[in-house]
């Protein structure tokens, strides 16, 4: 009995991608609903070769589908794989590709998802209500912070385009500089964690196999300058101000919402925000500024 | 019939359907981006795999930009599923047409495979069964791509590990076939024939010998594993003697073309990938007495992962 050419993927697809392995492949609902074999027929679908059978081929593309998937999410997240441990980082990853397989041509989107789904099946999800901080909350802040290095390293960045210097900041009027808006680079994000990763980051990028650590707000800038992505730490205030910034918000607003989230004096705050803006220029975060009407 | 009707017209088909034979290029590699750009060695060309150049914005884009500056650069993908029932993905064609435009690729290449189904990407390349049913599949397909792309299609056999009940032709029959019958051209990957010669039972030397000559553009070398039982495509070492056999009468048969090394995993310095496909310069003559036999340990069939596997680590401070 012959068999279309769509039965034959569909069912091949289902059979070489189940997380079971190749049996209960060919004996699940979904490949038999393609193709009704069970595995004492398989022969009828694929030939045997003289010396594997039918199974046994298709166990190669079986082995290779998780294993190669599974290598690519190592390669995205090298930093949770050592804090998990490879066999633990693969259970999450292995779960991850069963609920969110790749639907790209390319594997650079294979990972977007993962911190959703460590998210959709954190095990305290249930006692959560008080907004207690648990472990979770690291493999998710790590994931993130990961999977952010590789939309950052290869999206949109501002190599080939003019950006603020500190000079174009220091020639605004004082006067109109609460209502000027400052355009970003289009690389440039910032996050919010609930644990130090990216401390944890460096400590690991030192190859310092550094301990898990405690929970702690910490509050990064990421973006990237000739081609290489760059990380700052950043303060609470900072983070009030860049983020409020990027939303789009004039430079006195910003201002306010850092002022809200600063615990020093007014003169240093003011010290410090004529540093930070100098800083944050010369590191290429500001496009352009748009100046009041 | 169709073949025997195009026939005249096959005649006149200029060979490598009027390529050029860029001579012996090596796959790019991210791993050896700083030095060629550096060392800047002296490669004949290079090929790029598609997918991590169409979308980039970051450096792979700019290290290409530079590297097709200086080099003559191939498009070679591992997406099109040319063999899918799934709807083409014009918009991934577009983006293949827009690179080949900015970086001047002589071609663009793909496999004879389909990747997934119903949305999926298995991110492998997976056969089809070779019958009239699929031949009309993929010629159809073909030609839509070739009409889109306004450029021939380049298509390789990759190398396979199943063989499907209902094929009623042999792969080489197939290739034949849907070449002539889409007008496109063909990538004969050496070490894909003598890889599924070895798993699927046939003889690898019929197969180089029943394609069509004039139609190879482009030949690929690699290495590949033994597991024993079966052999796998990995791309993680250098070719071995009977491939290189295979690649000595292909290129007498062609007559000489493009002939490409892909080394993907294991990857070591450029200068020893570059190394291993210059070899192929005391493999084109027909008088080469003795060849260099690398032996190729059996290993356990979890180790080995075929083929592909491109993706692009970022680099972070």
């Amino acid at each position: 009995m012959s068999h279309r050419l769509d039965e034959i993927q569909r069912w091949m697809q289902a059979v070489i991608t189940h997380a079971g392995g190749i049996v209960p492949g060919i004996e699940s609902p979904q490949a038999r609903g393609e193709i009704d074999v069970d595995t004492a027929r398989v022969e009828e679908v694929i030939a045997r070769s003289e010396a594997l059978s039918s199974v046994e081929r298709l166990g190669v593309y079986g082995n290779a589908y998780f294993a190669r998937l599974l290598e690519c999410m190592r390669e995205s997240f090298p930093c949770l794989v050592q804090a998990l441990g490879e066999e633990t980082f693969d259970e999450f990853a292995f779960g991850y590709l069963q609920t969110y397989p790749s639907t790209s041509y390319t594997l650079n989107h294979l990972a977007d998802r993962f911190p959703d789904y460590l998210r959709e099946t954190r095990p305290d999800t249930g006692d959560r209500g008080g907004g207690e901080v648990g472990w979770p909350d690291f493999i998710i802040d790590l994931a993130t912070l990961e999977l952010t290095f590789e939309k950052v390293f290869d999206g949109p960045g501002f190599e080939h385009a003019s950006i603020l210097e500190a000079d174009d900041l220091a020639a605004v009027a004082p006067e109109v500089w609460p209502q000027v808006r400052l355009r970003p680079v289009p690389c440039l994000r910032l996050l919010a964690f609930h644990f130090p990763v990216n401390a944890y980051f460096t400590a690991f990028r030192r190859e310092e196999e550094p301990e898990i650590p405690g929970p702690h707000r910490e509050f990064v800038a990421i973006t990237r300058r000739d081609y290489v992505v760059r990380r700052f730490d950043l303060s609470p205030a900072q983070f009030a101000l860049l983020g409020k910034l990027i939303e789009g918000a004039q430079v006195g607003e910003a201002i306010e919402a850092a002022a809200e989230a600063f615990t020093g004096t007014v003169e240093e705050l003011a010290d410090g925000l004529r540093q930070w803006f100098g800083e944050w220029a010369a590191a290429g975060f500001f496009e352009s500024l748009e100046l009041p009407d | 019939m169709a073949a025997a009707e195009s026939m005249p017209e096959l005649a006149m088909k200029p060979p490598r359907l009027g390529h050029p034979n860029l001579g012996l290029g090596v796959g790019l590699r991210t791993v050896h981006f700083s030095h060629i750009l550096r060392a800047q060695p002296e490669v004949d060309w290079f090929e790029i795999i598609s997918e991590n150049f169409i979308d980039s914005q970051g450096r792979p884009r700019y290290v290409l930009e530079q590297i097709a500056e200086r080099y003559r650069v191939v498009m070679h993908g591992v997406s099109m599923s040319i063999g899918s029932t799934d709807p083409l993905d014009f918009e991934y064609l577009a983006k293949l047409k827009r690179l080949a435009g900015e970086i001047n690729a002589h071609w663009i290449s793909d496999h004879l495979c389909w990747t997934g189904v119903a949305g999926r990407n298995s991110h492998d390349l997976l056969p089809i069964p070779f019958n009239e049913e699929t031949l009309r599949h993929a010629v159809e397909r073909i030609r839509i791509v070739q009409d889109f792309l306004e450029r021939p299609l380049v298509l390789e056999n990759p190398s396979s590990y199943v063989t499907f009940a209902d094929s009623t032709m042999t792969e080489w029959e197939f290739l034949t076939r849907m070449a002539e019958d889409a007008d496109c051209g063909l990538l004969l990957d050496v070490n894909n024939v003598y890889v599924s010669s070895v798993n699927h039972d046939f003889d690898p030397h019929e197969f180089v010998e029943s394609v069509p000559h004039h139609r190879v553009v482009q030949v690929h070398l690699a290495g590949h594993t033994n597991c024993g039982t079966h052999l796998i495509d990995t791309h993680d070492g250098e070719v071995i003697d009977p491939v290189w056999e295979l690649y000595r009468k292909a290129h007498r048969l062609t007559g000489g073309v493009s002939t490409l090394l892909e080394w993907d995993a294991s990857i070591p310095p450029f200068e020893v990938v570059h190394h291993e496909v210059l070899k192929a310069k005391r493999h084109m003559s027909e008088q080469l007495e003795t060849t260099e036999a690398v032996p190729r340990p059996a290993t356990p069939r979890e180790t080995a992962v075929p083929h592909p596997l491109h993706f692009v680590a970022p680099e972070v401070e």
